[in-house]
């Protein structure tokens, strides 16, 4: 469904991938009862951070982070990258942030607010594990 | 008509490829099913930070029941 409530139903079924649900049901745990609970946590932390930002501060102060295009923060990343000694990663991303069309020529409505998405989720999934 | 459309799923492709590799180089943990969701409830008005949320409370709560 593309409608809002049935996009987050479906991200949280991508959450939910990779669980076994055959052993947790002996235990009481219903893949239809832990779902319901997601989506319960997933609208709660919607709707907390929603309300927050409507109460954060003076509208015609908005923090200097707030005001820089995703694209910049992205920039920032990759002089930080540079700065730690990933120069490699620096120019792919460098190299990508080039390839992302802008506007309308991207086909999509909203790419700059993909683009901030990406940037606040950066870093948040664990590092890639080595293999011996 | 038809070759618009086809220009415009051509440019939402490439666009989509990009976006999975800047996802992929920034270590956010999207795969491209959970990006292509996230698009869509952008497209949708949901503000990104409120989405970056949701999508780490989702991550804290299947976590816990995968230790289980």
């Amino acid at each position: 469904s593309g409608s809002i409530t049935g996009l987050l139903s479906a991200l949280c079924d991508c959450s939910l991938s990779g669980v076994s649900w055959k052993r947790r049901a002996l235990g009481g745990v219903s893949r239809e009862g832990f779902h319901r609970a997601l989506k319960k946590r997933a609208y709660s932390a919607l709707l907390s951070k929603l309300f927050q930002d409507g109460t954060k501060g003076s509208p015609s102060r908005p923090s200097a982070a707030a005001n820089t295009p995703p694209r910049n923060k992205v920039l920032m990343m990759c002089f930080d990258l540079r700065l730690a000694g990933c120069r490699e990663e620096a120019e792919a991303l460098e190299d990508q942030l080039e390839r992302l069309p802008e506007g309308a020529s991207s086909g999509l409505k909203e790419v700059d607010s993909v683009l901030e998405l990406l940037v606040s989720l950066a870093g948040s999934a664990p590092p890639p594990s080595t293999s011996f | 008509m038809a070759s618009a459309t086809n220009t415009n799923l051509n440019a939402v492709r490439e666009t989509m490829d990009v976006l999975l590799e800047i996802s992929r180089l920034l270590n956010t943990g999207l795969d491209m099913e959970s990006l292509s969701i996230c698009v869509r409830l952008c497209e949708q008005g949901i503000n990104p930070e409120a989405l970056s949320a949701v999508i780490k409370e989702l991550r804290k709560a299947s976590e816990t029941l995968k230790m289980f």
